[in-house]
């Protein structure tokens, strides 16, 4: 009996999860806006790759930056926007995501430092002592590289910060500095452009202290084991997408892109650097 | 008489004699640990963000988008509760039998072996370890194990409960007489059999009975997990809150609110349809059929909500789910002990303590004042006096309307929900985390405490009452003496169940040692996370025997008539 269910333990172990034919394509995104604002910007976009791919395309709403990464890895979603630093951790931990495209303006990203309008600070070097807000564990612009940008202005957040708190998304990170909940935070300077142009930031209220050198960050990734061919239609169907059209300049707009442009793994090496040097990833 | 007993056991000097001259330094201690500053308090910041939200409380929200959306949601978060509870009391049935004393098996007729006993152990570890890891923190680990959503939902709350309720139905089963057993044993039956004959049957209701209370748990606390990932409304009550869209909370709240009670007052009546029905053998075919409503009910909803949850059980259980579970588990091993890293853990551990024991203490002054007003008015005597105005046993009716249903409000959102409120009132760290505790845990133990108030002997109060005392007076002098081993008690095991949630508030930036897991989660260090559980379950299993111990000093006393309830009381106090 004992035998029995050993064996059969052992064969559910052993046998490899059949191929599946895929009845629709899976997609998500890190929660690093509110899941509402996630599931709007994704609406119109969602139902142009349907047309293009010819499957339904499902958006599986994700609450948690490192499910998204266990989530491709466990092959239960077939193609996921990360951030930079999360895509180094989907392509560490599955060693075969593929990044297929970025936004024009991912190549070339930036992080703002943010305080409350009445802050003294005139530099990063005045922020020892302050209480301090990065936006997720897990995000490229919102915590990873500030803090690689914070250790090389010589601050030690761990050790030179009064606190250190995780709002969780770039937006709550804002609106934190502006209620005068923390006396600084750093943010995607996307977002804030967002947040400055849809006044749902009070800008005499909150000042930007400083902005870092640009970096590599987010794109679309797909599964490595997803069929190269659909992989070709995706990736086709974004840099297909022009501004000049207007029912492709409305998609773009919601995913404040200009356009898409191809990317590859190699564009994240420096990521990957600067996570290794701000101790983000231990080998 | 009342007099004699007073004197016997003096209560409030007892604060001024070394144990609570101790108590007064351990809190002390905990106020300096939490950073807890009354400054922050009183600061114009924290005045602003209460009235902030007290205005943006009203109206909630109610567009026809929001309803709608809110829907979903709110569905899940039942359906999670009720297919977490059903998982829990699959799994939690076979390990109770396991972990039940020897000494019932003796009384079937078995002789336990070795084997029994071994069995007896592991199983009592294994229930122990499934308690010691708070809910959230399970959550965490199987959203990473299973995969995004509800079947991470489930998995957690039936595996977290599955604990605490396997150690209070083997409780049950060794507090249940043996005399049936050993009678049917001696007439020959094989132990299994007497044990399905003569124990199950007597303490069926006793099993159901808590079973339905338990669900009123499970729905708080799968109202939380969607935080972390693991569906349900959880994360949209966190970003409405963080992005302080009151009136969204306001709707989410009175949602939750509403459900909450609703489940309530469903298992309330069940339970007493249970009751009624007690008995060593049910009482009749009436009562077997209200056994197999209830029974063929609570079925029915798990199938729909597994159903509606579409818990993809065949794949839940499959080779792909089962390896990457096994990989999980396994790169968290070997445990993170290196000494840069415990030495970021003490300081961490020792936060988490010091706020749970501040938690605790501000929950049982604000719930014992919420008791006092919230003593029922009819009862026992200590309603108005025949002599009292209308408009003033009216007021005092209201008095104690309004302190139930702020009980009930503090009761509904969880310590997360309501870390992250606080937040916004005094700031992030550990004083946030405690004062969090403190609020939820007032509305459990104030209404813990009212019925402990309800229940002493009605003489000395009488007696009181007759000399021409107040109600108020008299319910302190005769009825708060007669309760108060019964209040510690309470208190105690409300610090137990604080201690765990103390330990992932920290996921909200509420200090702790959940800071730390929260990092290490997010970052894939998990052979840290590894040692962050084992700490929160030494944690746990320190504070519940301490608190174990203290509680039999405290109970062994005078308050016999509180020891048999002793049983079924971790239930009560465990409530989320």
């Amino acid at each position: 009996m004992h035998r029995l269910a050993a064996v059969a333990l052992a064969a559910v172990l052993l046998v490899p999860p059949a191929a599946r034919a895929l009845d629709a394509l899976r997609v998500s995104a890190i929660p690093d806006e509110s899941p509402t604002e996630l599931q709007r910007k994704f609406e119109p976009l969602g139902k142009y790759l349907e047309k293009n791919i010819g499957l339904p395309v499902k958006f599986v709403p994700v609450t948690d930056y490192a499910a998204t990464v266990e989530g491709l890895a466990a092959g239960k979603l077939d193609m996921v926007w990360y951030g930079g630093f999360t895509f180094v951790q989907a392509r560490r931990r599955t060693g075969n995501a593929i990044p297929i495209v970025q936004r024009a303006e991912d190549a070339r990203f930036h992080s703002k430092f943010i305080v409350p309008a009445s802050s003294k600070a005139q530099s990063l070097k005045d922020l020892k002592g302050a209480s301090f807000a990065f936006g997720s564990v897990s995000s490229t612009s919102g915590h990873l590289m500030p803090r690689y940008f914070l250790l090389q202005a010589g601050i030690d957040p761990d050790k030179d910060f009064a606190k250190v708190a995780y709002s969780g998304a770039h937006d709550v990170t804002a609106k934190w500095v502006e209620a005068g909940k923390v006396d600084a935070g750093a943010l995607n300077e996307s977002i804030w452009q967002r947040l400055v142009d849809e006044k749902k930031i009070d800008t005499s209220k909150v000042r930007v202290l400083w902005t870092t050198p640009e970096y590599q960050d987010y794109n679309w990734t797909v599964r490595g084991d997803l069929d190269p061919k659909l992989v070709e239609k995706l990736r086709a169907a974004f840099l297909a997408l022009d501004p000049a059209k207007p029912e492709d300049k409305a998609i773009l707009d919601l995913q404040r892109a200009s356009r898409f442009i191809p990317t590859s793994p190699e564009a994240y090496k420096n990521i990957e650097q600067a996570a290794r040097s701000a101790g983000l990833i231990k080998d | 008489m009342s007099a004699a007993v007073l004197h016997e056991r003096p209560p409030l000097p007892l604060l001024l004699r070394w144990p609570g001259l101790v108590l007064a330094a351990v809190l002390g201690v905990a106020w300096r640990m939490s950073e807890g500053s009354l400054a922050a308090l009183l600061a114009p910041e924290a005045r602003a963000a209460a009235a902030d939200f007290a205005r943006g409380f009203w109206p909630p929200a109610h567009s026809p988008e929001f309803l709608r959306f809110l829907v979903r949601p709110l569905v899940e978060t039942v359906a999670i509760a009720l297919a977490g509870m059903t998982l829990a009391l699959v799994l939690a049935a076979p390990l109770a039998w396991l972990a039940t004393a020897p000494g019932v098996a003796r009384a079937e007729g078995d002789a336990p072996g070795p084997l029994r006993r071994g069995a007896w152990l592991a199983a009592r570890t294994v229930l122990n370890l499934m308690r010691s890891v708070p809910e959230l923190v399970w959550a965490l680990v199987f959203v990473r194990a299973l995969g995004l959503g509800p079947a991470a939902g489930v998995a957690a709350i039936g595996i977290g409960y599955a604990g605490v309720v396997g150690k209070v139905f083997a409780e049950i089963w060794e507090s249940s007489p043996c005399a049936p057993a050993r009678a049917l044993a001696a007439a020959g039956a094989p132990p299994r059999r007497a044990f399905a004959l003569a124990v199950l049957p007597g303490s069926a209701p006793l099993l159901a009975s808590y079973a339905l209370y338990r669900l009123d748990c499970a729905l708080r606390a799968s109202a939380v997990l969607g935080l972390v990932g693991a569906g349900g409304m959880g994360v949209q009550l966190e970003f409405s809150l963080k992005m302080f869209a009151y009136d969204e909370v306001a709707t989410l709240v009175l949602a939750l609110f509403a459900v909450v009670a609703a489940v309530d007052l469903l298992s309330a009546w069940a339970r007493r349809r249970l009751a009624e029905s007690r008995g060593l053998f049910p009482a009749g075919p009436g009562a077997l059929r209200w056994r197999a409503a209830i029974l063929g009910t609570w079925l029915a909803l798990a199938a729909g909500a597994a159903a509606y949850l579409e818990l993809p059980l065949g794949e839940l259980f499959s080779g792909a789910t089962l390896r990457s579970a096994a990989g999980f588990f396994g790169s968290m091993f070997p445990p993170d002990l290196s000494p840069g890293f415990l030495r970021a853990l003490v300081p961490a551990a020792a936060e988490t303590l010091a706020v749970s024991i501040l938690g605790s203490a501000i929950a049982s002054v604000l719930g014992l004042g919420l008791a006092l007003a919230a003593v029922h008015p009819g009862t026992r005597g200590l309603a108005g006096a025949p002599g009292d105005s209308r408009l003033r046993s009216g007021a005092r009716l209201a008095l104690a309307a309004g302190a139930r249903g702020a009980m009930n409000l503090l009761r509904t959102l969880p310590e997360l929900l309501w870390a992250l409120l606080v937040i916004f009132a005094v700031g992030l760290g550990p004083f946030a985390g405690a004062l969090a505790l403190g609020i939820h845990n007032a509305g459990v133990l104030g209404r813990l405490y009212a019925e402990a108030l309800e229940e002493v002997p009605p003489g000395p109060v009488a007696a009181l009452r007759g000399a021409g005392a107040r109600p108020l007076a008299a319910t302190l002098l005769a009825a708060l003496p007669q309760a108060w081993p019964q209040l510690v008690a309470y208190t105690l095991y409300r610090w137990e169940v604080a201690v765990r949630a103390s330990a992932v508030l920290g996921v909200v930036g509420a200090g702790g040692i959940g800071a730390l897991l929260h990092v290490s989660l997010n970052l894939f260090q998990h052979h840290r996370t590894a040692t962050l559980v084992a700490a929160i379950v030494v944690l746990v299993t320190a504070v519940d025997l301490f608190s174990g111990w203290l509680r039999a000093r405290i109970l062994a006393g005078p308050a016999s008539r509180a020891a048999p309830r002793a049983a079924c009381a971790p239930g009560l106090a465990n409530a989320t």
